[in-house]
């Protein structure tokens, strides 16, 4: 893991907006419901303050994200992270794939995947589960249109159920939806990673 | 759990009580709040500006760009009932200026998020307020490519699973 990975884990921190983000005082009781704030908790991102600028789309969404990454069983959390990272850095979001390269890298104890990843990109040596894993999400994200059935194969191979790859399949897809509202809302003030991207 | 046929199933083509929808349905969550999305993001109550029928239009180019056809049937069908005449739908299909900075400037904004999310700049946010959309309606129509990019997605690995059932 290397320095420039730690530095980013600050989240909404280093965001800057390109809307201006929703003034909490002149907020609606939708709005403060969206972003969840009470009294006690006015502690809110910029990036939620922007989004929060539409309520009803705020409100699904992020029930939705965690629904996708964080619910129980299935394909295990890393294995989305690592689906999130591809995506990510084919969408050219360097902060989004340091974000979850990080998390990746927490959950497995495995430092030298994600440094293999951040510099050798597409071509990373992974052990056969992950390439499969990391082939597809890649597929995926460049272009939805060629997924066919024959894509199902190598993930069976490596043991994935029908189960994991619809987790797998979500993780990416959300993915899809993340970079595209972080990197055009506003500026994500990452470093460029090393090496090449995937 | 509600075993009805959702926009999901719908347009992967999943059947009530097949086993894609029935493996859907192991994930209550994410189904519930797919669904919800879509009905705020196409239905919202206060539209901020962003009509239905532009909602609409903009999903249509965005699964034509994407040339998922069925998802384009989808939005065109939509489009047809909020646009009769069909003023929108020639634009997007057509892929002709209009007279009108405002939905010109959408487009233009849809097929760059779509196509090159990374190379978006503060001046593409700056075109849009300039052609008159609020700080809501950018949030909106930025949740609306976001979320058809996803959507597409979303189908393209469950036509996958049914395909090599």
């Amino acid at each position: 893991m290397s320095k420039a990975m730690r530095d980013f884990t600050h989240g909404e921190l280093d965001w800057r907006p390109w809307v201006a983000p929703l003034d909490l005082n002149a907020a609606t009781e939708a709005q403060l419901v969206a972003l969840k704030v009470t009294p006690s908790n006015r502690a809110v991102g910029a990036y939620s303050l922007v989004l929060a600028h539409d309520p009803e789309a705020l409100s699904e969404r992020s029930p939705l994200y965690n629904g996708i990454m964080f619910g129980a069983k299935g394909l295990p959390r890393a294995d989305r992270e690592l689906g999130a990272v591809a995506a990510s850095r084919i969408n050219g979001c360097a902060y989004c794939a340091s974000v979850h390269a990080l998390r990746f890298t927490q959950l497995t104890k495995e430092p030298e995947v994600m440094e293999r990843v951040q510099t050798d990109g597409v071509d990373a040596a992974l052990d056969p589960r992950r390439r499969a894993i990391l082939d597809y999400s890649a597929k995926l994200t460049r272009d939805p249109a060629v997924i066919g059935p024959a894509d199902a194969a190598p993930l069976r191979a490596q043991g994935l159920t029908d189960l994991e790859i619809l987790d797998l399949t979500h993780a990416v897809a959300m993915f899809a939806w993340a970079n595209r509202l972080m990197q055009t809302l506003g500026e994500p003030a990452a470093l460029a990673l090393e090496g090449n991207p995937l | 759990m509600n075993d009805a046929i959702d926009v999901i199933d719908m347009l992967a083509g999943l059947t009530a009580g097949s086993p894609l929808a029935h493996l859907r349905r192991q994930r209550p969550d994410v189904v519930k709040h797919l669904q919800g999305s879509d009905d705020v993001i196409f239905s919202p109550q206060d539209d901020g500006g962003l009509t239905r029928a532009e909602r609409a239009a903009a999903a249509l180019r965005i699964a034509t760009l994407l040339r998922d056809v069925v998802l384009s049937e989808h939005y065109r069908a939509r489009l047809a009932a909020l646009d009769p005449d069909g003023t929108l739908a020639r634009t997007v299909e057509g892929g002709s200026r209009t007279t009108e900075p405002r939905w010109d400037a959408i487009l233009a904004h849809v097929d760059l998020v779509t196509r090159g999310p990374g190379s978006a700049d503060r001046k593409d946010i700056d075109n849009l307020q300039a052609a008159g959309l609020s700080s809501h309606a950018v949030v909106s129509l930025s949740q609306l490519i976001a979320y058809v990019n996803f959507q597409s997605r979303v189908l393209a690995g469950l036509r996958m699973l049914k395909g090599a059932a």
